[in-house]
């Protein structure tokens, strides 16, 4: 690495003067290198050995194994094309419901409303809060006997056992709690994109007679276009990878199991069987998880593009 | 209240004049906001109201409010699972980690921002294939094994020293910094690192408070790797500490609320003081697109 002479203005001195910037750069490119590139890199390695968790011990070649283990063993593989599968459902649904439900709620929230801040400010609230809290503040809302949401479903003459009841429907459960929790964020990018749309285009719009719909949709969807191409994949990326809140709500559930959580689980002796750290086979689960996220993010980016083409 | 009603039913049913659309949105509005509200301020309610009770209470009537409020379970919650020493672990992984990596930031930013080496850009892109790479838990988690860090409070503060979109912030702010100053400066015989540190990172403070806010929080509420990292009691961050803290007390919600409030305060005081920061770090770039 040298220094471009052009650029660099105070080396005047000597050469070790001229040197400095790579000395105080060069800490933090190392590190970056050490803890994220490197090992993000090395997961694809890993994925074909039968790592454990274990100092010392001897870690073997094993070629592709874990992918079929992953893939085509049968009953074995069941589980994993089951987590794979529901990752997917996850995704779709949280993204889906996050990205209108946020939407609407710019769409309120950018009206000259008395408590507008006030409503921002709550719904934004549960982002900057994390996992933990969230997901015990919902268990306690979640109580089957006697909860805030029991009595609710009680009103309406349902009994539940939330988190506790079947998979599928402590499944959707963590599906709200998901949406709950970072809805926020979707809307204020929202927000942010509505702000910088001139007001000028809503009035000639209103001279011409629009009524509020035809002004959201030939004026606000089209203008919103970088706000919406970004909440669409922040949410189908951020979906794909998201399980926190399974860990903190369900735990290792059958049948709720996401495959951010397998890796985990997998990796780290979670997953309530006695099976140890099986980090070389969470490794090919994370790099099946990375093409997911590859192949999807790659098919929504075509999305984004025809959109900006559309619109831009 | 009736009379109240039939103005409700009146403007929603109404006519079809411009204010009566107007009115109508707006009722609807309030309608749509105040039913979202009920599930965010209901939870928070429920929490505060728990932990206010006796767990005799609590276990009679669960959603009720409590009939004499008292603190005795926040001060047993304080003595029950350690949660000041949790505190202070989680204060200096959070401080630790954010000083040290706004710090060696700043020296990788400039150079790159300033274009200071032919190659200054690709190190720039690498932190971007970073947000795409796949994700880097297993081969770290050797790594800190086999450097003989695991369980250590240096093991886990390395893990929190990089952030590749705080990265990319801080480049891009220091950028719209005139190079004129540097010049100005370098003629006034300052030099590379007095100059960074008295003169470019006052100026670029916006984008270090929206940086380290943004870092902070997250460090604050990680909860997956102090479970992979920390086996150790006294060096569980608060986070960690809750959760075995519920393992081990799963049905004293009120003991459990209490607990969940402390590890809420300090965010809370937080965002009231820095909203504005922690809102642009988490939108950062998302509009310009």
């Amino acid at each position: 690495m040298r220094i471009m002479r052009k650029n660099y203005l105070f080396g005047s001195g000597g050469r070790w003067q001229r040197l400095t910037p790579i000395f105080l750069l060069l800490p933090g490119v190392l590190l970056y290198f050490l803890i994220a590139l490197g090992p993000s890199i090395a997961t694809s390695v890993y994925s074909f050995t039968d790592a454990s968790g274990l100092k010392g011990a001897p870690v073997n070649w094993v070629g592709f194994d874990n992918y079929k283990e992953f893939l085509f063993q049968g009953m074995a593989s069941r589980d994993n094309i089951a987590a794979t599968l529901r990752t997917l459902q996850f995704s779709a649904l949280v993204t889906f419901i996050q990205f209108t439900l946020g939407l609407i709620m710019a769409v309120v929230l950018n009206q000259n409303l008395r408590g507008r801040t006030f409503f921002r400010t709550l719904f934004f609230l549960p982002v900057i809060l994390g996992v933990v809290i969230q997901g015990l503040m919902w268990k306690l809302f979640l109580l089957p006997r006697g909860g805030p949401m029991a009595t609710i479903f009680g009103w309406l003459g349902i009994q539940s056992e939330f988190l506790g009841g079947l998979p599928s429907e402590a499944f959707m459960w963590v599906i709200v709690v998901q949406i709950w929790a970072n809805v926020g964020i979707t809307m204020v990018i929202f927000l942010s994109g509505m702000q910088t749309i001139s007001e000028e285009l809503y009035e000639a719009a209103r001279i011409d007679g629009a009524s509020n719909w035809q002004l959201f949709r030939h004026v606000t969807w089209p203008q919103l276009t970088p706000a919406i191409n970004t909440n669409f994949l922040l949410n189908i990326v951020g979906s794909l990878q998201a399980w926190q809140l399974f860990y903190v709500l369900l735990g290792y559930k059958n049948g709720t199991q996401v495959l951010g959580y397998l890796v985990f689980a997998q990796g780290f002796g979670q997953t309530g069987s006695s099976t140890g750290f099986r980090q070389g086979f969470a490794a090919a689960a994370s790099i099946v998880l990375f093409f997911l996220v590859l192949i999807i993010g790659f098919a929504a980016n075509k999305v984004v593009s025809w959109r900006e083409q559309r619109y831009m | 209240m009736t009379q109240k009603l039939n103005t409700l039913i009146g403007i929603l049913t109404g006519g079809d004049s411009a204010s009566a659309r107007s009115r109508r949105l707006k009722v609807l509005s309030y309608l749509f906001l105040g039913i979202l509200a009920v599930f965010y301020l209901w939870p928070l309610f429920m929490l505060i109201i728990t932990s206010l009770k006796p767990l005799t209470e609590y276990l009679k009537d669960p959603a009720g409010l409590p009939t004499a409020p008292s603190l005795a379970n926040f001060a047993e919650a304080w003595e029950l699972a350690n949660f000041p020493r949790y505190l202070l672990n989680s204060a200096y992984y959070t401080a630790t980690a954010t000083v040290i990596f706004i710090v060696s930031s700043l020296f990788v930013a400039f150079p790159i921002a300033r274009d200071y080496f032919k190659g200054s850009n690709i190190i720039l892109t690498l932190y971007v294939i970073a947000l795409f790479l796949p994700p880097a838990l297993i081969p770290q988690f050797q790594l800190i094994l086999n450097m003989g860090l695991y369980n250590t409070r240096p093991g886990y503060i390395l893990l929190f020293l990089i952030n590749p979109i705080g990265m990319i912030i801080i480049v891009n702010y220091i950028k719209s910094i005139p190079r004129e100053l540097d010049e100005a400066a370098a003629v006034d015989g300052a030099g590379y690192l007095r100059y960074v540190l008295t003169i470019v990172f006052p100026l670029i403070r916006p984008a270090i408070a929206t940086v380290t806010v943004l870092h902070a929080i997250g460090i604050w509420n990680e909860v997956i790797l102090p479970t992979i990292y920390l086996t150790n009691a006294d060096l569980y961050p608060i986070t960690r500490g809750l959760i075995v803290f519920q393992g081990v007390y799963g049905n004293n919600w009120p003991g459990i609320a209490a607990a969940v409030l402390m590890l809420m305060l300090p965010i809370l005081i937080l965002f009231m003081f820095l909203q504005r920061y922690i809102i642009s770090g988490l939108t950062a770039g998302a509009v310009k697109g």
